[in-house]
């Protein structure tokens, strides 16, 4: 065979193995990012007009502000919870593979079904949850209804879809650290707890930032319970990007506004990921 | 003391506070899974009528029945869980064949570009598709694919992790059983065919794992690119349920049961399998 032949073959085995899936990435990821920058900074007017617009949008300021203040209480309860419970199932507790299990299953409840759910268990004042309040002697709560608990009853139900799926990974981690540290930590006479923050800790350091960061970006782009229970209120309380993103464009039909805030969603969420790995993860380690 | 167990804490008293503590919280995260059964399996109006107070009635029936899982089939629910399972099935088998090509291709051949091509597979995983969505069903829209299957199973089928995680597997396996294959005379198919899809399944399974969860879960895509009823997927047609002026909730609960268990049983069968390969491709590296 020639060179020239053996070279063309060459070409139409690797288009035949990567051609496919590099369309379709192309296809469904690239071209629509690239679609949203064109059409949020691509028309008459200037960059600096549209970032302009976009600062000058209350609505817009409202819920990057909401945003952000949501992943600043969500990320650190949620990691602090599926930390706390890797480390209570680590202990060789009887029981240990069944409470696992039951805390792991809502994961595999579809957003949709447990935003439903936990709309009907948070009902004021007929609901689940304020069964449990009145049986133990506590006034019904207003939850999803009320500006101050709405983005709280948010947290909550997106905490029981995710923290199994954490605690899971951090298992994980925990089952990892070597043992003859630990044993070593113990021959040096060092309590539970020296153990626990100055062995285990240190040497979960990579999945913690795997899950910090996986966690980060998921709670970016939380919208199921938001547009089916909340639509972003009472009073803009739930207004996540994601959600004016979808009202943006398909309720008021401003294309332009809602590209751009695509962008921005972006370019927010690599700031933030990129401090959490700049902070937490030496470089010859990423 | 029994066996020696350095990750333990070791005094008696801590360790029951530990063990209340852990039921307490499993009991907090099954306790909507509990109400969602028995709502499925009873009559509709008993299942707000005794949320509150908390009382043995609100997780037990009165009387028990499966009318709502029946209701539930003879309705337009049927078609939606159709839909979803052939959305599912289909970019799962075509998501492992495509994805597992390309991963084939980046593990074992060597090519220019190669590193600029896998950089546009690590990005697309990077850009997660759900804020790419609004933008993608715009051109849908213009090319008048709303409203159909292919738009429905495309965006589920490429899949940049899915691609890495296989590619991971595939650099693990030994250069020589390759080689020996060329030198017997088999071409790159069939060293895919016969030697690295038979050693990966472990790989396989999570990776149709995580396919199927992708297409079995979504909400916002079909959200964006469906309004013809007959097109709707099981969230989807749900959500139209609950949004019902009159709405029939044990009817809601079958389906929410429904929904879940599908990928509940999955996850359960192959839960090792899953969250192994997830913490090896991030947590490990």
């Amino acid at each position: 065979m020639s060179d020239a032949a053996s070279g063309r073959s060459r070409a139409s085995t690797l288009t035949l193995f990567l051609g496919p899936a590099l369309a379709l990435l192309v296809i469904t990821r690239l071209a629509p990012f690239a679609v949203s920058i064109k059409q949020a900074f691509g028309g008459d007017e200037s960059v600096g007009a549209v970032l302009a617009a976009l600062w000058d949008s209350p609505n817009f300021i409202d819920s990057v502000g909401t945003t952000l203040w949501f992943s600043l209480l969500i990320n650190p309860f949620q990691i602090a919870l599926a930390l706390g419970l890797a480390v209570v199932l680590t202990q060789k507790l009887p029981g240990t593979g069944i409470l696992r299990t039951l805390i792991f299953i809502p994961v595999a409840v579809p957003p949709a079904v447990s935003a439903i759910v936990w709309g009907l268990a948070l009902r004021n004042p007929d609901g689940l949850v304020n069964g449990v309040l009145s049986a133990v002697g506590f006034e019904p709560q207003p939850f999803l209804l009320a500006p101050e608990q709405a983005l709280w009853s948010i947290i909550v139900i997106a905490s029981w879809i995710g923290v199994g799926y954490w605690m899971v990974l951090l298992i994980a981690g925990i089952q990892d650290v070597p043992r003859d540290l630990l044993e070593a930590g113990l021959v040096d006479g060092a309590g539970w707890w020296r153990r626990f923050w100055h062995i285990t800790v240190p040497a979960l350091r990579r999945p913690l930032l795997f899950v910090l960061v996986a966690d980060t970006v998921a709670n970016f782009l939380l919208f199921v319970p938001v547009q089916l229970l909340t639509r972003g209120g009472p009073d803009g309380s739930t207004n996540l990007l994601m959600h004016d993103i979808y009202r943006q464009a398909f309720v008021y039909g401003d294309r332009q506004f809602a590209a751009a805030e695509v962008v921005v969603l972006i370019l927010l969420m690599m700031v933030v990921v990129g401090v959490q790995m700049r902070l937490l993860g030496p470089e010859e380690d990423l | 003391m029994s066996a020696f167990d350095p990750y333990a804490a070791r005094s008696t008293p801590v360790r029951a506070l530990l063990f209340v503590a852990a039921v307490g919280a499993a009991l907090l995260f099954v306790a909507p899974i509990i109400w969602i059964v028995s709502g499925a399996l009873r009559d509709g109006d008993e299942i707000l009528r005794y949320a509150t107070p908390f009382q043995l009635r609100t997780v037990v029936p009165e009387s028990w029945t499966i009318g709502n899982l029946v209701a539930l089939v003879q309705g337009p629910f049927l078609r939606a869980i159709v839909n979803s399972l052939l959305v599912a099935t289909v970019s799962v088998v075509l998501g492992l064949v495509i994805n597992a090509m390309a991963a084939f291709a980046f593990a074992t051949m060597r090519f220019r570009g190669r590193n600029l091509l896998f950089s546009v597979v690590v990005f697309s995983f990077l850009i997660p598709f759900e804020v790419l969505a609004v933008p993608l069903s715009e051109a849908v829209r213009a090319m008048e694919l709303d409203n159909s299957y292919v738009a429905l199973i495309v965006p589920g089928v490429g899949h940049g992790l899915v691609i890495f995680m296989l590619r991971q597997f595939f650099l693990a396996i030994p250069e020589d059983l390759r080689e020996a294959a060329a030198v017997d005379g088999a071409g790159w198919w069939t060293i895919f065919r016969r030697i690295y899809l038979p050693l990966s399944g472990p790989a396989l399974i999570s990776a149709g794992l995580l396919l199927f969860l992708f297409q079995w879960q979504t909400y916002l895509w079909p959200l964006l690119i469906t309004t013809d009823r007959s097109m709707d997927v099981a969230p989807i047609a749900l959500a139209r349920f609950f949004g019902q002026y009159d709405v029939d909730y044990g009817q809601l609960f079958a389906g929410s049961l429904v929904l879940s268990l599908i990928p509940a049983m999955l996850l359960l069968r192959f839960q090792r399998n899953y969250t192994e390969s997830v913490s090896r491709t991030g947590v490990k590296g």
